[in-house]
């Protein structure tokens, strides 16, 4: 196939997988929100449909344009659709009761997508002599997972600061169940701590038929409880901190390689050091009293302002070394 | 802790009052806590972002000053603040250096406290019903063999044991804490590489004309900036020969590629060394790395007097503009009479009208297809004896000669007004290579390959303890366990769930060579 058709293919399946991601969506949307439990597993295989077409994507616009397909911001974009959702399978495989936020995580993806193919749409070329290094396969691959699982991370955290009020709300005698909330935590029922996400497990049986099961009280109670949120986002960000600061050190090499210094504070670098201090920030406030829980979230939340920052915004306003990234 | 001083040592005052010196033990233990740090850390950061929202001067000196041009009453202030040079102004070393003494501040007595828990024994478990996470079966086996049982699976899954009488204590995850500590200390080790560099290395800035060779001195330099401890006599002593330079665009006109290609030479002019210095491919001589950074056009110009004696050959130095890859440069006849200046723009590849877009008269291809010098003259006095800039011509006192610029393609002649003769002789390229030393990058590369191996472990290990007790029953005995996690509380319930019924299956099934 020629390189013009190869791009052209890229682009319908990037569509193609944004369409997939909405319907998915859409599906675990309902799932949430009604509790059954088909409508989940045909949004699962929506997802992995969609997914395969956003990797034929890349692999397609790496054929077209001879290189690896993580050279400017629409490529970025296409990639970091394909981690946040595989991140997001690879969860909902260990714990199923992750299944229905779906919504939350693919609604992200299809936004990072769609805008990079109104927006930041570039014909697939050739990179630039200063990008045309063996580092750009090392350093922007961990760029992009490091920082679409920290996306991901901070989605799990805007969840537990909603379910958190919610539960707060709920149980106004009772302790916060915020993971570490408090010491005494520890010693409380196992059952209650676990019952959010117990209770989200599909239940075996027949109950997968036509009528609808009981109405739902609220959709955020369909959400898994506080304290399993707060650990999916910790261990998220777990994941994604290390590829993080990886891909920063990676970058840091390559530029001693390329122009013999380490650190320039670049806005891309200072930005980058911004978003790593922030989540650094955020490890910190889940040891520390006091600021575990809320405060420790709304620090992840800020560490997802600070990544797209730096995505969105030091590449197309800001001058700096990195502006041929565009 | 690291502080506890006997009560002895610390009378109470008199008054009852809180001493100095308990106000400041107080202080220090509030400055090396987790909070102090997680507060310096969002310092850090938001001082950060102030250094991108500013123009730095030691990125763009250019923008500095247009800022200083369009906020006159306002730069001199955020000047005083040190904002167009956060990173280098005393309040951001300040956030950066209360950060890192906070962090070893905390690092001994964390690493005491370690070296402590390591060598203790996990401890009892006191009440087992008061722990959130347990679970509990009857075996028909004896606690005793019950117990060695649930030892084998905790051994399995690498638990440090203790037994207390008819309980078993199992710790596990001292990764966690040994990872911490690593990836904190490595950190220092990589800044201090990094300070390393910095203050034992230099940075300079160098350009050579194709077929010229270039000596490593102070005064080869356009630009130099050595560290605080280096010593510009320890400069190695070798000679660079840039034997040609290349450059190659796209159809569309984006760059390629561009390389130097050099030789290196020692000071008896003996070759040592030949590469072709590229982005992303620097070559390293005694110790000295060489970067391509930038290049521009060398044309050669010769101006011939009425009575066609040479006035002047220069090779000209000119800027290149990479948008337009057009270049400018000056050349100064200070011998004609009276003196005479032509400014000069040099076109890659001329192309007008029809080739042009937008309907431009003339436009410039970045490739180097059809070399063209506009020659632009003046004639008065030049001012040569005043500093003055290399590429351009102080027209203070100069009126421009004739009405029309010389257009001059490559070995091309022209007259002047004047009846002076300018040729467009040769052209030449130059190269601007950056040639830096950093003693510091094994520092550094040692730095960060511990902090990454201290991280994962770091945030990955858990902590847990588990305690397991046997207590006889008619049918043999009841077995409890119950489990504390200090990380990953929400997965722990399964864990110890899981546990519970690898020990209860083991009791089934003892180990075939049953121990004494």
């Amino acid at each position: 196939m020629s390189s013009a058709s190869l791009a052209n293919l890229s682009e319908t399946l990037a569509w193609l997988a944004v369409l997939s991601y909405v319907v998915a969506a859409v599906l675990f949307g309902l799932e949430l929100a009604y509790r059954v439990r088909w409508v989940g597993r045909a949004g699962l295989a929506v997802t992995i449909a969609g997914l395969a077409a956003n990797v034929g994507a890349a692999v397609a616009r790496a054929l077209a344009a001879g290189r690896v397909p993580w050279g400017n911001m629409y490529e970025f974009s296409v990639m970091v659709g394909i981690v946040t959702v595989a991140a997001f399978l690879v969860w909902v495989a260990r714990r199923p009761a992750v299944r229905p936020l779906g919504v939350f995580v693919l609604l992200p993806a299809v936004l990072a997508i769609g805008l990079a193919g109104i927006a930041l749409r570039v014909p697939a070329g050739p990179l630039v002599p200063a990008l045309n290094s063996r580092w750009i396969a090392v350093h922007v691959a961990a760029a992009i997972t490091g920082s679409s699982v920290l996306c991901l991370a901070a989605i799990f955290s805007i969840l537990f600061l909603v379910k958190e009020r919610f539960e707060r709300r709920a149980a106004t005698p009772a302790p916060p169940l915020v993971a570490g909330g408090a010491r005494t935590a520890d010693r409380v029922d196992v059952r209650e701590a676990v019952a959010g996400y117990r209770e989200e497990e599909p239940e075996p049986g027949p109950s997968t038929g036509g009528e609808p099961p009981a109405p739902p009280r609220r959709v955020w109670d369909r959400l898994p409880s506080a304290a399993t949120l707060d650990e999916l986002a910790y261990r998220t960000t777990a994941f994604g901190f290390p590829i993080w600061t990886f891909a920063i050190i990676a970058g840091a090499i390559w530029a001693q390689a390329a122009w013999g210094r380490y650190w320039g504070w670049d806005p891309k670098e200072t930005w980058s050091f911004i978003s790593w201090t922030i989540f650094a920030a955020y490890l910190h406030a889940r040891a520390t009293a006091g600021w575990r829980g809320r405060r420790a979230a709304w620090l992840s939340l800020l560490g997802l302002a600070a990544l797209l920052f730096n995505f969105y915004a030091v590449n197309t306003w800001i001058v700096g070394l990195h502006s041929y990234a565009r | 802790m690291a502080v506890e001083l006997r009560p002895s040592e610390t009378q109470p005052g008199p008054t009852g009052r809180p001493r100095l010196g308990d106000t400041l033990r107080q202080a220090w233990r509030e400055f090396r806590s987790m909070r102090t740090a997680l507060l310096l850390l969002v310092l850090l950061a938001a001082a950060s972002i102030l250094g991108s929202l500013f123009p730095q001067q030691s990125i763009s000196p250019q923008r500095v000053t247009r800022y200083f041009q369009d906020h006159p009453a306002l730069a001199p202030v955020l000047d005083r603040l040190g904002l167009f040079d956060v990173f280098g102004s005393a309040w951001y070393m300040a956030i950066y250096l209360a950060l890192l003494a906070a962090l070893v501040a905390c690092l001994f007595p964390r690493a005491r406290a370690f070296a402590r828990v390591l060598r203790s024994r996990p401890p009892r478990g006191g009440q087992l019903d008061r722990y959130r996470t347990r679970a509990a079966f009857d075996t028909a086996a004896s606690p005793r063999q019950a117990l060695e049982a649930a030892a084998a699976v905790l051994r399995r899954r690498h638990y440090r044991l203790a037994t207390h009488e008819e309980e078993l204590a199992g710790e596990k995850g001292f990764l966690r804490e040994a990872g911490s500590l690593l990836f904190h200390v490595s950190l220092l080790l990589l800044l201090v590489g990094l300070a390393y560099g910095k203050g034992f290395g230099y940075r300079g800035q160098a350009a050579i004309v194709e077929g010229e060779t270039w000596a490593n001195a102070r005064v080869g330099y356009d630009a130099y900036s050595p560290g605080r401890f280096f010593g510009s006599e320890r400069l190695a002593p070798f000679q660079l020969r840039l034997e040609d330079f290349s450059n190659a665009f796209h159809d569309d006109g984006t760059p390629r590629e561009f390389a130097s290609r050099l030789t290196a030479l020692d000071l008896d002019g003996r070759q040592t060394q030949a590469q072709r210095v590229a982005p992303n491919r620097p070559m390293t001589v005694d110790g000295v790395r060489v970067f391509q950074s930038d290049y521009g056009y060398v044309p050669v110009v010769r101006v011939l007097g009425k009575d066609g004696k040479v006035l002047k050959q220069e090779e000209v130095l000119t800027l290149r503009d990479p948008a337009s890859e057009l270049s400018t440069g000056a050349v100064k006849v200070t011998r004609a009479q009276p003196q005479v200046g032509l400014e000069l723009t040099m076109f890659t590849g001329l192309r007008t009208a029809p080739d042009c877009p937008g309907g431009l008269p003339f436009c410039n291809d970045p490739r180097l297809v059809r070399p063209v010098l506009v020659v632009l003259p003046f004639q008065g006095d030049l001012q040569a004896s005043r500093a003055q800039s290399v590429f351009t011509l102080d027209q203070s006192r100069l009126r421009p000669l004739g009405a029309r610029p010389l257009v001059l393609g490559l070995g091309q002649s022209g007259k002047l007004p004047n009846g002076l003769e300018v040729t467009f002789a040769d052209l030449k390229q130059y190269s601007v290579l950056t040639l830096a030393r950093d003693p510091g990058v094994p520092i550094v590369a040692l730095g960060a390959a511990l902090v990454l191996l201290g991280l994962v472990p770091s945030l990955y290990v858990t902590r847990r303890r588990v305690w397991v007790r046997a207590t006889p029953t008619p049918g043999g005995s009841r077995v409890e366990l119950a489990g504390l996690a200090l990380q990953g509380k929400v997965a722990f319930a399964g864990e110890l769930a899981r546990l519970a019924s690898e020990v209860e299956r083991g009791t089934l099934n003892p180990a075939p060579h049953r121990p004494r």
